[in-house]
């Protein structure tokens, strides 16, 4: 390895759920750090947001809703090769279990689980994806945590975790590494929206060690994981939380 | 290009434990690559010196020649360090022995070497205030604390002692911003394994996906968790093994 194993240069990563949050800070590291951004989203005027703060040039945004398998083939089709994927898309929907519903269920696995399985099932049989990449899955404390309320974005979530390491020994032989994220509370919008539904998070920013994460942590993980610094790194957890799982026993 | 300023650790002292060879060694050279200066510990003094003159910029940086499991060596290296930035613990030893014939002996010494000395270095750096604010403290911790591993059983236990102290540590430094995290490699190549049959290690190779490590690799993972890059990050274990799926 020579140069700076933590550059992204001569990188094109495609980053989903770029239009906000952590996605959007993502990109904008990435392209720090030398990356050709592909960004992609469902709000169009959102997504040109992000692609104007990114520095450098050739970056593109191509909008699409990952749900709709044809707008993930058209995604894929236009995205051309790439080193690198950062799945951000996803939605943190939180009711009991004696008030969720069929629907409820759906539209959470069909977001949180089968838009990155399926995205990713598409970017390998149409050969997108360079050998020597780097798949990143953002995942959530919740996998370890499961907190109340929590039901099915925890299963979404405990899905994806494991259909990743299953598809990093799939992809291991064209050195294409697999890992999840697995971020604790950081304050994005996703997190305001929270908030304001009436979701108590104040214990949960008392007990974390470091508090309460900025996008900009979320994405300085994902640029490790992205880089070469990590190119041993693959089938594993990287857990960005300020510490709030040492305190619990799972 | 450089990285951005968060991914490197210009103008930060990092203290690197077993830098004599192998993974020490090369969590050395990347610390002062990545624009660090390093205060390189180990027992012996002339590969200590090749650490030193292996790194970026060797005028810069100071070897220590300290065995950890002698108090006096300990308050010496702590006393020495100035405030630091970060410490990587990197000392270490391995043999495996199965527990039918293991000694008394045998497991304090182990014990003695890969944990009571971390922990009792870190205790000394703490109770001088030696650790900057917003610092990091890195654990060696190993694929053998997560997996069963024939004959490695007093290892392991030493390895995962490691792991729960780091999330204890981690409450207790918090009000600092200081992190404490573990690395859990699996097996790299690196003198560590130099007494291992050869038909052994080639056997492993063949059970990770994408090869066994190279001490670069552990060292980048450091760099990572030393950097403010991760500094959101605390009582984690990182495991890095090529993506092993069975040892």
């Amino acid at each position: 390895m020579t140069g700076d194993p933590f550059s992204l240069e001569g990188k094109t990563i495609l980053v989903t759920g770029a239009s906000s949050g952590i996605g959007r800070q993502v990109a904008i590291t990435c392209a720090e750090q030398g990356a050709v951004l592909v960004i992609t989203g469902r709000d169009t005027g959102r997504l040109g947001e992000t692609l104007s703060a990114l520095s450098g040039s050739q970056h593109r945004a191509i909008p699409a809703d990952l749900v709709a398998s044809k707008q993930r083939a058209e995604l894929i089709d236009q995205c051309g090769a790439i080193d690198g994927l950062f799945f951000s898309a996803g939605i943190a929907a939180i009711a009991p279990c004696r008030m969720i519903s069929e629907k409820h269920g759906d539209q959470l696995m069909a977001i949180d689980f089968e838009a990155p399985v399926m995205l990713v099932q598409r970017l390998l049989q149409q050969r997108r994806i360079n050998d020597g990449g780097s798949i990143v899955f953002n995942t959530a404390i919740a996998v370890h945590i499961s907190p109340a309320g929590s039901a099915i974005y925890s299963a979404a979530k405990s899905a994806l975790h494991a259909a990743a390491r299953s598809l990093a020994l799939e992809v291991a032989k064209s050195r294409i590494r697999v890992n999840c994220l697995q971020l604790g509370y950081v304050r994005t919008p996703m997190l305001k929206r929270m908030l304001s539904s009436g979701v108590d998070v104040k214990e949960a920013e008392e007990i974390s060690p470091l508090g309460f994460g900025n996008p900009t942590d979320a994405a300085n993980a994902a640029v490790f994981l992205l880089s070469d610094a990590s190119r041993w790194i693959s089938r594993t957890t990287l857990t960005a939380d300020g510490g709030i799982s040492v305190r619990v026993s799972h | 290009m450089n990285s951005l300023a968060q991914f490197r650790l210009d103008g930060k002292r990092i203290l690197v434990t077993g830098a004599s060879s192998g993974i020490g060694r090369a969590i050395a050279r990347a610390v002062t690559v990545a624009g660090g200066s390093v205060i390189a510990s180990g027992r012996n003094a002339d590969r200590l010196a090749e650490t030193v003159a292996q790194c970026a910029r060797p005028a810069e940086h100071v070897a220590v020649v300290a065995d950890l499991t002698d108090d006096s060596d300990a308050s010496r290296l702590a006393e020495s360090t100035g405030t630091i930035d970060g410490v990587v613990h990197a000392a270490g030893v391995k043999a495996p022995v199965p527990i039918r014939v293991v000694t008394r002996k045998f497991i304090e010494e182990r014990f003695n070497t890969n944990y009571v000395s971390t922990a009792l270095l870190t205790q000394r750096l703490l109770a001088k205030n030696r650790i900057a604010n917003g610092g990091s403290i890195l654990f060696m911790s190993s694929i053998s604390a997560h997996t069963g591993t024939h004959g490695m059983a007093i290892y392991s236990a030493t390895k995962a002692s490691l792991i729960a102290t780091a999330k204890c540590l981690a409450l207790e430094v918090a009000k600092r911003r200081i992190r404490v995290n573990c690395l859990s490699p699996g097996v790299v190549r690196s003198p560590l394994w130099d007494d291992a049959d050869p038909n052994w290690l080639e056997e492993m190779e063949k059970r990770y996906p994408l090869g066994l490590g190279q001490p670069e690799d552990v060292a980048n993972a450091s760099v990572f968790f030393l950097a403010d890059a991760s500094r959101w990050i605390t009582g984690q274990t990182l495991i890095m093994d090529g993506a092993c799926p069975w040892i």
